[in-house]
């Protein structure tokens, strides 16, 4: 069975919920006591916030979503050898390998984005990224010839899927990485815990870079969010319900040296990004708007809004340190109660334009 | 030299001189924590088992009934109070006097030191610091005024609030007493004022007991009624913090100096304060030097020298001799003219010049730091691989500092983990240590590590680090043992 584990967290938290005697569905209406917690994992900081109808259930939904998120980063970590995707890595390529149900489905998922994004979003860019980040480390920029020899090593197409849960590297240099995904599938697993614990209202966030909103504050329509703005001019606000949001840059540039790059790396080439834009993403999922900060980022504005268009409920605004930005959107609104007249190009997806 | 330079340095001797002559008496060789109480009554020390107490000098009737629980009580003055001290008031009942300076300029407080000194000459008299922050891993929600949660201003970097940065500014520019620090509790992302728990109060104890600094440590009013109304829960929370008090005071006979690598010279907070702060959060080892300190000689022990203050004549050429038997300068905000600047130069981003000195190099960046973050990260890759002092991997919420048992072989390297959860961390320090020993004050002394040794250092891994754990590092014929075992 695919979904076995989630739904045994889901059965952990809602008996937990019956024994506290806090299982009442009926009323998400007085949901209005306010628990807050945070968790380091993954290599960040999570918050949960939620409005609960009493802080013991809120904070029994917490403890559980902190939990699966725990768990998925003992699946997904590549920094902990004993974890799934580091047995992967490890394991003889070009065999088929099963893997828990929640690797392959976020695997299943990178792919679809690679696929969407012609190859910019790339879960197998890990061996390039490594190198550039082991020059940064001395200072020296990587050979052409150890550019390229790790180049054929990374590709997204040489991943095949076997369902229900079988994956083949079909290239014995292939590794993966999940670093640009990983935060936010762990989100919107999180979030059907909460769910399951009877919490409607919650603000999930991933060490400010991917942040999960269900439903809104008590008397609210939405959960306002500050975006990311390198200018500190435009001050944009999204207002976050049953969405997500996430944000990519590149590293800012060193202060004491040029041959210092950024860790963001473009598949296409294999060179560190270059650019002065931070993006951000909103998303129906914490899964589609962590995958598409970083596609975006890499896309740039111009060829970035030709996929917001195919990408229903979607929305992004680029913005420089210069303070230019660029918008576009299928549906959630972005709003920049600071931009002036002619500084900001939007564009918003008419219905037809939604495939 | 500029006039303004000359007066600084005058100063900072004159400050110097009146710090020693009024803190001697105050100076402690380990950390001590002081508990602050401020409800009328408070239970006897016999039964607490903590010995030093800190009440308000207006508080006199419980100034004395603390005394009479057999308390150590020192009485904490804020600095407008100070020139009005009755002569002699309670004295008998006190250990030590507390001066608060709140936000007073310096020569302020020398005056009200002055004032102290002269009417309670034999006690013991602290200065505390009141910029330090309640050391926590920081989140991003916020409650806004209208009561809305919102996130504010997305980036990617996890964050703590820690006190190391500020601790090393006051032991360079107060060296003659262990830093004194309080800080006030925040209430984080909820609308309510939360009380702190105890994983906060152990944090707190701990960050104090691995930099070597004292701290005033605030009981919430409900852990003080708790206490009085005979509370278990409130009895074992109690409990668990002397369990950290014991694990400190265990370290207190080793004579210990911290290891660094880089020396930091800064004569003010000013501009100097978030880039150390980074420094501090990176794992970087440093020292902070007051320019007037400054040698060939001071500079033997460091691969890097970074300057927040502008160097003088005599400083100038100490860089210059530095640089040139291979050692590496950073000059932040530089905009004077220097000896150096007929060697060799290139440019290396836009707003920084590499000279070449000799066997090593001097960097000028022409404005102040404006991002610490990517400045302390510059630092660290300046470092060459084989100089790095430690290491640390899956620790982003951990600081770890380093000590050089008596100046021997041997060292001891304490861990704090904001995140007050169980980490696994990766560790690896310079040198070769056969004997790798672990404690933390939930598990009594010493779990053994494996270690393996490798390019100059040994690596190891820390099994589970909750919020404080201690690493004992010696060669195969010596241990470091805690004192008194």
């Amino acid at each position: 069975m695919r979904w076995n584990k989630r739904l045994g967290a889901v059965l952990i938290c809602a008996s937990a919920s019956a024994f506290i005697g806090l299982a009442s569905v009926q009323a998400y209406e007085s949901q209005n006591s306010f628990v807050y917690k945070k968790k380091y994992v993954m290599g960040t900081i999570f918050e949960i916030a939620t409005y609960a109808e009493t802080p013991a259930q809120g904070s029994n939904g917490i403890d559980q979503a902190f939990r699966e998120i725990v768990r998925l980063d003992d699946l997904m970590s590549d920094y902990k050898d004993e974890s799934a995707l580091s047995r992967l890595n490890r394991s003889v390529h070009l065999q088929p390998e099963s893997v828990p149900d929640d690797l392959y489905r976020v695997i299943d998922e990178s792919l679809y984005y690679s696929r969407l994004s012609d190859g910019k979003f790339d879960i197998t860019v890990r061996p390039l990224v490594n190198l550039w980040k082991a020059a940064n480390r001395g200072g020296r920029a990587p050979s052409l010839i150890d550019q390229e020899k790790l180049r054929a090593c990374v590709g997204y197409q040489t991943v095949e899927l076997l369902p229900p849960n079988r994956i083949k590297l079909r290239s014995s240099c292939l590794q993966i990485d999940l670093g640009a995904i990983g935060k936010g599938y762990a989100l919107d697993r999180a979030a059907v815990v909460l769910r399951s614990c009877g919490i409607s209202r919650a603000l999930l966030n991933a060490g400010g870079s991917t942040i999960l909103a269900m439903g809104a504050p008590p008397g609210q329509a939405a959960w306002p969010v500050d975006l990311r703005d390198p200018s500190n001019s435009l001050h944009p606000q999204v207002r976050l319900r049953d969405n997500s949001i996430s944000t990519s840059e590149q590293t800012p540039p060193s202060l004491l040296s040029k041959e210092v790059t950024g860790h963001i790396i473009d598949p296409a080439n294999g060179l560190p990004l270059k650019t002065d834009f931070a993006v951000s993403v909103i998303a129906k999922t914490a899964t589609a708007s962590d995958a598409l900060s970083t596609t975006l980022l890499l896309l740039g504005p111009e060829k970035g809004q030709e996929l917001v268009k195919i990408v229903p409920d979607m929305a992004a605004i680029w913005i420089s340190a210069d303070g230019r930005s660029e918008m576009a959107s299928s549906g959630p609104q972005i709003l920049l109660p600071n931009a002036h007249q002619g500084l900001t190009r939007s564009f918003t997806a008419r219905p037809n334009d939604i495939h | 030299m500029p006039r303004k330079y000359q007066l600084s340095i005058r100063t900072i001797f004159i400050r110097k001189i009146i710090l020693v002559w009024f803190c001697l008496s105050a100076t402690c060789a380990w950390t001590r924590v002081l508990l602050r109480w401020t409800l009328p009554s408070v239970p006897p020390a016999a039964t607490t088992g903590i010995g030093d107490l800190v009440v308000s000098w207006e508080a006199s009737d419980l100034i004395r009934k603390a005394h009479d629980q057999g308390y150590r009580v020192y009485a904490e003055i804020q600095i407008h109070n100070a020139a009005n001290m009755p002569r002699n008031k309670i004295r008998n009942e006190l250990a030590g006097l507390i001066l608060n300076p709140g936000d007073s300029q310096q020569s302020q407080i020398d005056n009200a030191l002055r004032e102290l000194r002269s009417a309670y000459k034999e006690l013991p008299l602290l200065v505390l610091d009141t910029k330090a922050k309640q050391p926590q891993m920081k989140g991003q929600l916020v409650i806004k005024k209208d009561g809305v949660l919102q996130v504010s201003s997305p980036t990617a970097q996890p964050w703590i609030d820690s006190n190391l940065a500020l601790m090393r500014f006051d032991q360079a520019l107060r060296p003659a007493q262990t830093p004194l620090y309080e800080f006030k509790w925040q209430s984080g992302a909820s609308e309510q004022p939360q009380d702190p728990d105890i994983q906060d109060y152990l944090l707190a104890i701990a960050e104090a007991g691995a930099f070597h600094a004292d701290l005033i440590l605030d009981l919430s009013q409900k852990f003080q009624s708790d206490l009085l109304q005979h509370n278990q829960a409130a009895w074992d929370a109690l409990n668990q913090l002397k369990r950290y008090l014991d694990f400190f005071r265990r370290i207190a006979a080793k004579n210990l100096k911290a290891e660094a690598n880089i020396g930091v010279i800064a004569d003010t907070h000013q501009n100097s304060y978030e880039p150390v702060n980074l420094l501090a959060r990176h794992n970087i080892q440093f020292a902070i030097l007051e320019p007037s300190d400054l040698s060939p000689q001071t500079f033997q022990k460091f691969g890097i020298l970074v300057f927040f203050a502008m160097p003088d004549e005599r400083n100038a050429k100490a860089i210059a001799d530095f640089a040139s038997k291979g050692g590496t300068v950073v000059l932040a905000d530089s905009h004077g003219s220097y000896p150096w600047h007929s060697a060799p130069s290139a440019p290396t981003s836009d707003h920084a010049v590499s000279y070449s000195v000799g066997k090593g190099r001097i960097i000028e960046l022409s404005e102040p730091v404006i991002d610490p973050e990517t400045f302390a990260q510059d630092v660290r890759r300046l470092m060459e691989k084989d100089k790095v002092l430690i290491s640390l991997w899956n620790a982003l919420t951990t600081i770890a500092v380093p000590y050089r048992v008596s100046d021997g072989p041997e060292k001891i390297v304490e861990l704090v983990n904001y995140a007050e959860d169980p980490l696994q961390v990766q560790v690896q320090i310079k040198g070769f240590f056969s004997s790798i020993r672990y404690e933390t004050p939930e598990r009594d002394c010493c779990e053994s590590l494996t270690s393996v040794q490798r390019d100059g250092f040994t690596e190891f891994v820390i099994p589970s680090l909750r919020i404080a754990g201690r690493v004992y590092l010696a060669g195969k014929s010596n241990t470091v043992s805690p004192a008194g075992r």
